[in-house]
Formats: C-alpha cells, structure tokens, sequence
C-alpha cells in the first residue's frame, strides 16, 4: 500500500514481507471472526453439532498462531526492523496472542453451546446472549477492520463499545442469578449461560486490546490503561506536533 | 513550393539586396547586407516568442497575426490544437458515460490488481462491502473481507464458479462472490445480492428435514400395527396377502423418509473434518454382508483390496457411500452377474470401485442418475426396491469428504463407480 508509513522501503522484498504479514493476521482473524459467528450460531440454534465442529477445530487456529510467530521472529531476526515497522511486528505479536484467545473462548462456547442444546432454551435470556454475541461479533469485525485500514478512529471506536458489552454482561449475569434463585433446578444450565456471556465479555476485551494495538501501531503510543480524555488529548497534541513540524 | 514561401524568399532577398545596395553608396555593401539580415533575424526571433507565449497560454482564441511565412504556421497549430481538444472532451465524456453506467449497476464490481489490490470499484459494491470512500483503494481485498471461504477461492479460483459469503456490512445479506480475470494481470470481482436464493434453499433444507422426521413417529405406529396384524392368527387368509403388501411399503417409506433426512443433513454440512480414521476393509465387509442380505442378489460379491491404507473422514457417511453403491450394483445385476469391490491408492490418492456387470446406464442418462428422484429405466428400479435418493447421497457425502464420483457406464455391459479421494483424506500408516 502506498500510503501506509512501512511502505518507503529499499527492499521491495522488506516490503512484500510486511504486506504478507498483515494479510496473514488477518486471515487468522478472518477464521477467529467465522469460529465466533457459528459458535454463537450454535448457542442461539441449539444445535450441538455445530458447537462441537468449533470446539474441534481450534487447532487450526493454533496452527496459524504459531506459524505466524515464527514469520515474525524470521523478520526481527534477519531485517532489524525499526520504528514503525517494528512497530508493526510487535503489534503483530500481541494481536495473534489475542486472536489465538478468542479462538479458545469461542471454542469454549461452542463446546457449551452443545451442552446446553440437549437441554430446552429458557425463554429470553438466550435473546440476551444473542444480543451480546452480535455486539462482541461487531466489535471484533471493526478492530480488524481498523486494523487493516490503519484506522484510529474506528479503533477508538471500537475501545469505546468495550464499556456496553460490560454493561450488558452485568446484566445477564444478574438475570441469571434471580432465575437460578427462583428455580434451583435451573442452576446448572444458568451457570453454563453465564458461562458464555462470561466467554463473550472476554472476547470483546481481545477485541478491545486489538484496537489499542492498532492506535498504537499508528501513533506510536501505548493508550492501555488511559482514561478517555487523556488518550484524546495526547493524540490530538501529537497530530498538532506532526502538522507543525511539517 | 507554395506561393507564400516564394514570395516570402522574393521579399527577403529583395530587402537583402536592397541593403546591401545602401551600403554600397556608403561603400558598406557587407555591413548593409549584414545589418539587415540582422534585422530580419530578430523579426523571426519576435515571431517565434509570440508563437511560444501563444501556445504556453493554452487558448486557442487569440490566434497572433502575424507577416510572410509566419500566419499559416498560426492556423495550422490552431486546427491541431482545437482538434485535440474536441477529442479530449469526446473522450472525457465517454468516461464519464462509462462510469456511470457501472455506477448504475446492480451488482458490484471491484477491480483488482495482481496482489488482490482493489484498484477502483462501483458504488454497489461499496454498499455491499461496506467499502470506505477512496481510503480502500490500494488495499488487499482479503484485509477486508476475511471468510476463510473467500480467501481459499481467491487463491484458487479455478475450483469453483463462485462463493456465498455473508456481507460484512450487514450480516442478514448473502453475496455470491466471482472472479472474472481480464486483461494482463487484473480481475474482476463481481458480487452478487443472493440473499433471497439462500434463504429459500435454507427454507427449503429445513423444511424437507422437519418434514421427514414429523413423518417419521405416524410411521412407527402404523408399521407397529401392521406386524402385530401379520402375526395375528385370527386374521382371515384374505387379509393376509394386503397386510403383507402394507409392511412392504411401510418399510420402503420409513427408507424413503430416513434417506431424505440423511440427504438434507449431507447438503448443510461442510467439509467433514480429518480427525477419525475410518477402517476402510470394515464398512467393505458391512457393504457386502448387507448386499447378501438382500431377497435377490449375484452370488459372486468379491472385495479386492489392494492397499491397507484407510481414510479420514465420518464413519457412518463412508459406510452409506459405500452400501449405497453396492446395492445399487446388486440391484441391477442378474444372478449370474459379478459385482467386485476395489479398494486401490496410488499417487493422485485413494480410488473406491464398484464394479457391476449388470444392465448399465445409457449414455444421456450418466450425467444425470445423481439427481434426486432421477429414474434411469422409468420406475423399474422402483420395484427392486430402490428409494431414488441413494446416489444423490453418495454425491452430497463423496462432496463432504472432498472426494469426486465418476460414473462408467455401457448399456448391457455394466457399469462401474469410482470414488476419488485426494491423498490428504488417507491414513497411510
């Protein structure tokens, strides 16, 4: 790409290497991105065939993890990479270690979801799952998506969204505790229930790390842990010092 | 030569001479030859910077007159110059034609360069994509749309025809995504809205899997029922003869329901996973205990297994292949006819053979006996006891294992079936 900053390179190669990098992580998350959507697929369906062919198949997504590291230590290794190319690869690192996680807990699901089809759906509460499953299924399509656009606002946007998926995980683990006290012979399905928000939360804070991963491939700074407005603040201070000293 | 330039070389040898005669009155001839060649140098010279500041201002008004040679070089230049530009604007508006004509298209297009690079691409496809404004220009088209599916067609695109993946704008929407190469090094990527096809076909598979498994419970009550009447003694001799005709169809119902549910399973599934070794030599001897099972069957059934190599795959789908395939050849082989099963691997991978020589299959009617329902003999296989769904079980569970059925056929001679696996479906240990 032309207009990315790891494009200038001497070594076309260096180049070919990078853009092959990149596209290879977002295969990886192209896969994570379809395990979540038929895990989630399996818990709102019922249907216990589905859920165990992902449980199953996270090897696959181990498999790209490790070959995509060793990509990554070949690079640092041989080319020396500076800046925002080792940016880039460090990024990578952490991004694959993300993914990889998400992986698992889609697998978890879906080996829950198979669990739980041989039981009837309780009414609403899957509604719910549904609803945290399509949000965290979101937030994880934007964060690669920012990704492979380079694109900070979206990934702020995405770091944003984090705050509802926790709000709405409160919320089903509350409902599930007032139902397993009204009925305790719901507990064990209501503890598997939970389980799942539980797993999904997770994923929309790997979706959330994905982001700042990518303000900081960007920007050069690392915006875990920050408060909002510091993080607007220091982003818009180092766009003001980048177009003055240009 | 044209007359202008005669007159022009007339009038500058002329006021040569003319200078040259002046100077010689002052006994200067060369200096007045000199002076006025001079003179008419810089004439030129003045000539050609306003041609020069004439074509730097780009108009092509404002023509500068001029003397001798000079007026028809201005004309000249002027009808080139208004030529070209008639023709920049012809061309300017047939772009703009063109794009809006794609622009207008239903369906997407997104130009790619040889590294799947989106070079331009239309509106549609930017709705359908969830494109952003110009930003994704220059990006790899598999950054974006990340389905595993995709990027496996986008690698190889000649196995298929085209992929349905779900939009990544909006989940409920289905695409039908194709590649179409042009040019040196660009392709093409047509998508397609086939949200509507692939909701029916789901409307569809549902609605065959739920109604066979709501016909399958009257149907156990019913063959229920009819046993206890066979083995009732007090049934009068009458009776007896319908009773039996009964079981029998109940029995081919409950087969045509079970295949029909089997069917619609296969058709959803995808590829079936490599995890399970599946003894090859095991459903062979099922196959063949089932196949003499049967009230009319060859008395030569041989299995001819040539390798020990196994496959990988889905145990029960395998076996249904396999028995599949041997009842059909059973079904149409005379008593004195031969049905072999063989089992051989080489270098392309495993080959499964079902080999008859029974009454064969016409030509017009091989490329077609995989279809549900499809009768090669026009209802005779229906009283050997066939369902007509069990070769388009074969196909649907051959399709999951990445395996390719190929039919031979000779009418009145036989036929034979092959199963081709791909070397990564055997377990060669």
């Amino acid at each position: 790409m032309e207009s990315e900053s790891f494009s200038h390179h001497i070594s076309r190669r260096f180049n070919a290497e990078l853009e092959h990098l990149r596209s290879e992580v977002l295969r990886m998350g192209g896969l994570v991105e379809q395990h979540l959507d038929t895990a989630v697929e399996a818990i709102i369906a019922g249907d216990s065939d589905l859920g165990l062919r992902v449980s199953n198949d996270d090897h696959k997504i181990n498999r790209l993890e490790v070959d995509i590291d060793e990509e990554c230590r070949k690079l640092l290794a041989t080319r020396m990479p500076a800046a925002a190319d080792l940016r880039l690869i460090v990024m990578v690192i952490k991004t694959i270690t993300d993914l990889e996680r998400v992986g698992d807990e889609a697998a978890k699901i879906g080996y829950l979801a198979s669990h739980l089809a041989t039981d009837r759906a309780p009414y609403a509460s899957y509604t719910e799952l549904k609803a945290l499953g399509e949000h965290v299924q979101e937030m994880l399509h934007d964060a690669l998506d920012a990704f492979s656009r380079m694109d900070v606002d979206d990934a702020l946007a995405v770091i944003e969204e984090d705050k509802l998926v926790d709000e709405e995980y409160d919320q089903i683990t509350r409902q599930c505790i007032s139902l397993m006290m009204e009925d305790p012979r719901t507990i064990r399905r209501f503890m598997d229930v939970t389980w799942v928000a539980r797993a999904l939360e997770r994923i929309g804070d790997h979706a959330k790390n994905i982001a700042e991963y990518v303000v900081f491939l960007v920007h050069g700074r690392d915006i875990r842990h920050t408060e909002r407005e510091t993080v607007l603040q220091e982003l818009e201070a180092a766009k003001s010092d980048r177009s003055a000293s240009s | 030569m044209p007359k202008v330039w005669t007159w022009t070389l007339i009038r500058y040898g002329g006021a040569l001479a003319a200078g040259a005669f002046i100077g010689f009155l002052y006994d200067r001839a060369t200096l007045g030859a000199l002076l006025v060649a001079v003179g008419l140098l810089f004439w030129q010279l003045y000539n050609l910077y306003r041609l020069e500041r004439w074509l730097a201002a780009g108009k092509i008004v404002d023509i500068p007159d001029g003397e001798g040679v000079w007026p028809p070089v201005f004309a000249k230049i002027q009808f080139i110059k208004g030529k070209v530009k008639r023709r920049g604007k012809r061309f300017r508006k047939l772009v703009k034609d063109l794009r809006a004509s794609t622009e207008a298209f239903p369906d997407g297009g997104v130009i790619l360069n040889a590294n799947h690079e989106i070079v331009s691409y239309n509106q549609a496809a930017r709705l359908l994509l969830g494109l952003k404004n110009r930003r994704d220009r220059g990006q790899r088209i598999e950054n974006l749309l990340r389905f595993p599916d995709f990027i496996d067609y986008l690698n190889n695109p000649g196995d298929r025809l085209a992929v349905d993946i779900p939009s990544p704008s909006s989940p409920e929407t289905w695409l039908a995504c194709r590649l179409i190469p042009y040019g040196p090094e660009q392709t093409l990527l047509l998508i397609r809205d086939v949200s509507q096809r692939v909701k029916i076909e789901r409307v569809r598979r549902d609605f065959v899997a739920n109604a066979s498994h709501e016909l399958r419970s009257p149907l156990t009550v019913i063959m229920g029922y009819l046993d206890a009447l066979a083995d009732d003694e007090r049934i009068p001799v009458s009776w007896q003869q319908p009773i039996r005709v009964m079981q029998d169809q109940s029995v081919r119902m409950r087969r045509l329901v079970e295949d029909l549910l089997q069917l619609s399973k296969l058709e959803s599934g995808q590829s079936v996973p490599k995890d399970r070794v599946v003894d090859i030599a095991a459903i062979l001897a099922t196959a063949r205990k089932e196949a003499f099972a049967l009230p009319e069957h060859p008395e030569a059934i041989e299995i001819e297994l040539n390798s020990p190599a196994n496959l990988l795959g889905e145990e029960t789908e395998l076996q249904s292949v396999v028995s599949n395939l041997v009842s059909n050849a059973v079904r149409y082989t005379p008593a004195d006819g031969e049905v072999t099963i063989r089992w051989t691997v080489d270098a392309e991978g495993g080959h499964l053979e079902v080999q008859d020589t029974g009454i064969g299959i016409a030509d017009e009617d091989i490329s077609r006996v995989t279809e549900r329902f499809y009768r090669a003999d026009g209802g005779r296989a229906r009283q050997r006891g066939g369902t007509g769904l069990g070769l388009a079980i074969v196909k649907h569970a051959l399709r999951r294992h990445d395996a390719e059925l190929e039919i031979r056929s000779r009418l009145g001679e036989g036929s034979t079936f092959v199963c081709h696996f791909p070397r990564d479906r055997l377990a060669l240990s």
